[in-house]
């Protein structure tokens, strides 16, 4: 891959993980809620686009629509049970949820309709990249670059506005304990399922353009691995600051791609540098929790 | 007279594994007045604000508002009917200043709908306009102005009892449950305290429940005190009849003796 | 497959089940927060052992022994490097670090390992046959093991100091340390004897079925599962918890569903259906998720205020 080929792979994904990562620090940041599945909604995200998109033959943005609405479904149902639940239980119960939608995705390939687009731990190949045909192999990425960024610009803004308004302070209080907010006649029980619904639906918009960009998906892709990177993104670029769960998603995603060129100068096997990188990951998240558990960028004072 | 009863305490039980913190209270509070509740520690005075306010779910009897009984809700529902409490210890989210302490509890804001943000952002802005003007007087009313920018978790204790109030001041509450409002305020501060508290009373027709160790702030600002002990209603009076009381004394001296290192509440 | 078979399986899965679940629930008894890396220590044990068994020769009684005890001292140390300076912070921030000390043990057994399936070396033996059943004696031992267990935590909690210790500090944290309970050392010796037990019951696992990096992880939502249904927090609902869901899981693949949806005939269903074994993991937490909504504190949870 050239090096501009790579810079534009690598800005494509920082954008894809920093929809992710604004959408978890929604969540873990701004409402305290440890959601261990996120990747969930990725993958449903990921998977409904691409059954609307190539088995329906829906429009790209239909097919982008129909992701959002499914994850921020999926969010919703599965905060009923769970919404008064302590962190804990819910941080456990997010982690099982997530791999029954993989493990669903793994056995169920009749959920593509069968026939030649196979599905199940095949996966699901040929997903169409929008508006492809009015550009050339070399320019296309540039165009889903675009594409990628206006997702996040429209993410971080409704997100930020979300978390600047008096919405933003009812999640806030509720993140350090459902005492207060009762007191103060807020139902705090919708609030995180709203918050789990508006997470969830970005978590499938970066599922989204995530499937039409790799053109290929399988439920291995979507493996709890994948939540674990975003937390710490969310950690590392700073809980409870829109911007700093962007530069958290630089910062990793620059770390995660340029360990991948090692192999060509360290002989070193391809499993042992994954999970290297994955040790990394590990260290960086206990790290941090200890000496700087509030990220690079800290969380904003509301001044008025 | 029966209808100015805004709260009505009916043979409430409350059991924690073994320990009866509530041992069949019933006594009634008179709308527009100022109540007091004391007793020695571990007599059930926070438990009974935690079952009135619907923190805690009580085992048996009546709780009546307003002539209607409260039943089976959550504490936001309770709260929303218009009773407002504050907390023994009080309660200070992290991360948010004084002023936004004070912007998050008036009740029903326009912005705290998730549409609504997108849709009616001019609502928001006069809502928020309106809000902050309160707010500002309160503080000035609580002597917190001029730390209005800083995160609460920083105040001190007494500073923090202050805030409580004035959060709860914005809400707006018809009856206010208050759990020991003085615990750490200076001395010249509590005078302008009860002041308030008799404002409160006057001019917004508030019903005020106050859960008090401090026995000047009972007896100048209450018309009535319930005292309890182990959970049930020992004597209900004057401020001045309570203190006259041998029942209450007898109470409050034979305190510490009878009560083991483990008590939930007070 | 039979219903004895079934009921063999059940049992020596709540056995392996049991040994890990025991160690979480104290573990979050007394230190309050649920360790996401728990059933990763486990596995640093199964490999402990590996190395023992296979790269040295060590039968494997005298490796697992000998890894399970390594492993144990080596969560002491990382609770000193790790957890200690966390006592006090929210359970959250501690879950996370747990979350993400079981992400660099995992890859880093993973990178010492590879990723391959390993097995211990232990001598072949022949199962026992009947017409009804197949068990192995592997399967036996992992009963007794089991209940070996089941039994000795018992001891320990009714019959030594460290126990009596155990019970009040759950009780009544701020209490046990005004007494002079010294509850640092008490968290040593939890941590000790949590991990020792959930390191046997990998490696019995690990005997049972493959080695891999990854089989902390594979088993993690069953593990909290049953120490959620038990009650969390207590040891005696770990091991309920854990016959629960051994059963469970075996007989949910066994059933007939749609046998019982024929009702005998009256709504005329005539299909056969199974859950798929693909689809085995999901039933534990099917359970969970039932937990939760209907009795979140387990069916030995104790209830706490209001």
């Amino acid at each position: 891959m050239g090096l501009v080929n790579f810079l534009v792979y690598l800005a494509i994904m920082m954008g894809i993980y920093g929809i992710l990562s604004l959408s978890l620090n929604l969540q873990y940041g701004f409402t305290g809620l440890a959601n261990f599945g996120h990747v969930a909604f990725f993958c449903l995200g990921a998977y409904t686009s691409t059954i609307l998109v190539l088995v329906f033959k829906m429009p790209f943005v239909i097919g982008l629509l129909g992701a959002m609405v499914i994850a921020g479904l999926f969010g919703y149902v599965i905060s009923i049970p769970t919404a008064n639940l302590k962190e804990d239980y819910w941080a456990i119960a997010t982690l099982a949820a997530a791999e029954v939608v993989r493990i669903f995705f793994l056995n169920e390939d009749w959920v593509v309709g069968g026939g030649p687009y196979q599905g199940g731990s095949f996966g699901i190949g040929g997903i169409p990249q929008p508006l492809r045909s009015l550009f050339s192999a070399y320019t296309y990425p540039f165009f889903y670059l675009a594409v990628v960024l206006l997702c996040l610009a429209a993410t971080y803004v409704i997100i930020n506005t979300l978390t600047q308004a008096p919405f933003g302070r009812v999640i806030k209080s509720i993140r350090s304990g459902d005492n207060l907010p009762q007191a103060l006649g807020k139902d705090v029980r919708a609030f995180r399922m709203k918050v789990m619904a508006i997470g969830g639906s970005f978590g499938g918009l970066a599922g989204c353009l995530w499937a039409h960009y790799h053109g290929f998906i399988s439920p291995n892709q979507f493996m709890p691995l994948e939540t674990f990177i975003v937390w710490a993104m969310v950690i590392v670029g700073g809980k409870a600051n829109n911007r700093g769960a962007i530069v958290g998603a630089v910062i990793i995603m620059v770390f995660y791609n340029s360990t991948r060129f090692l192999k060509d100068y360290i002989p070193i096997e391809e499993v042992t540098l994954a999970s290297l990188r994955m040790v990394v990951i590990g260290v960086l998240i206990v790290v941090a929790m200890i000496f700087m558990k509030e990220g690079l960028i800290k969380e904003k004072k509301t001044l008025y | 007279m029966e209808d100015s009863i805004i709260l009505k305490i009916d043979n409430v039980f409350k059991n924690f594994g073994g320990i009866l913190a509530l041992n069949g209270v019933s006594f009634a509070v008179e709308g527009n007045s100022i109540t007091g509740l004391i007793g020695p520690n571990g007599s059930g005075k926070s438990t009974l604000f935690n079952v009135i306010s619907g923190f805690y779910r009580k085992d048996s009897g009546e709780i009546s508002f307003k002539g209607e009984k409260i039943e089976r809700l959550e504490p936001y529902s309770i709260a929303m009917l218009g009773i407002g409490r504050t907390f023994q210890i009080s309660e200070v989210p992290e991360k948010t200043t004084v002023l936004e302490n004070l912007l998050l509890a008036p009740k029903r804001q326009c912005g705290e709908g998730v549409f609504n943000v997108f849709l009616n952002p001019v609502r928001i802005k006069r809502e928020h306009e309106n809000y902050l003007n309160n707010a500002l007087d309160i503080l000035e009313l609580i002597q917190l102005r001029e730390l209005k920018n800083e995160y609460a978790e920083n105040l001190s204790g007494g500073q923090k009892k202050l805030l409580s109030l004035g959060r709860i001041l914005m809400f707006e509450p018809e009856l206010l449950l208050l759990d020991e409002p003085t615990a750490g305020v200076n001395p010249t501060l509590v005078k302008d305290l009860m002041v308030a508290i008799r404002n409160l009373r006057d001019q917004k027709g508030i019903t005020i429940l106050l859960v008090e160790h401090n026995m000047r702030v009972i007896s100048e600002i209450c018309e009535r005190v319930v005292v309890l002990d182990f959970g049930q209603k020992i004597a209900e009076g004057t401020p001045e009849e309570i203190q006259r009381s041998e029942v209450v004394l007898e109470a409050y001296l034979s305190g510490s003796s009878k009560r083991g290192l483990l008590h939930e509440d007070s | 497959m039979t219903f004895v078979q079934v009921v063999i399986n059940s049992i020596v899965r709540a056995s392996e089940l049991t040994l890990l679940s025991m160690g979480l629930t104290i573990v979050y008894d007394i230190l309050k927060f649920a360790n996401f890396a728990h059933t990763e220590f486990a596995v640093v044990g199964v490999y402990l052992a590996l190395f023992l068994n296979v790269s040295l020769g060590l039968p494997i009684v005298p490796a697992a022994i000998l890894a399970s005890m390594v492993t144990g001292f080596l969560s002491i140390a990382l609770d000193r490097a790790v957890f200690k300076r966390m006592r006090s912070s929210s359970g959250i921030i501690v879950m996370v670090t747990s979350l993400g000390l079981g992400i660099a043990l995992r890859n880093s057994i993973r990178a010492i390992w590879g990723a391959d399936a390993k097995n211990y070396s232990v001598p072949l033996q022949a199962p026992i046959i009947t017409d009804y059943f197949r068990i192995t004696p592997l399967q036996i031992w992992i009963i007794l093991v089991g209940m070996a267990a089941m039994f000795s935590f018992h001891l320990l909690l009714h019959h030594t100091t460290l126990g009596k210790a155990m019970r009040a500090s759950s009780d009544n944290p701020e209490l046990a340390q005004a007494s002079g309970i010294a509850t640092e050392k008490i968290i040593t010796r939890v941590w000790f004897i949590a991990i020792a037990f959930a390191s046997i019951g990998g490696i019995l696992i690990g005997l049972e079925t493959y080695i891999l990096p990854y089989m902390g992880f594979a088993i993690i939502v069953p593990v909290f599962c049953a120490t959620i249904l038990g009650g969390i927090g207590n040891p005696y609902g770990a091991m309920l918890g854990a016959l629960v869901l051994g059963f469970a899981e075996n007989f949910g693949l066994y059933i007939n569903f749609g046998a019982l949806l024929n009702l005998g005939g009256i709504l005329g269903f005539s299909k056969e259906l199974f859950i798929p074994t693909g689809y085995k993991p999901a039933i534990s937490f099917i359970i969970l998720i039932a937990v939760l909504l209907i009795r979140p504190r387990g069916i030995l949870g104790r209830k706490k205020e209001g």
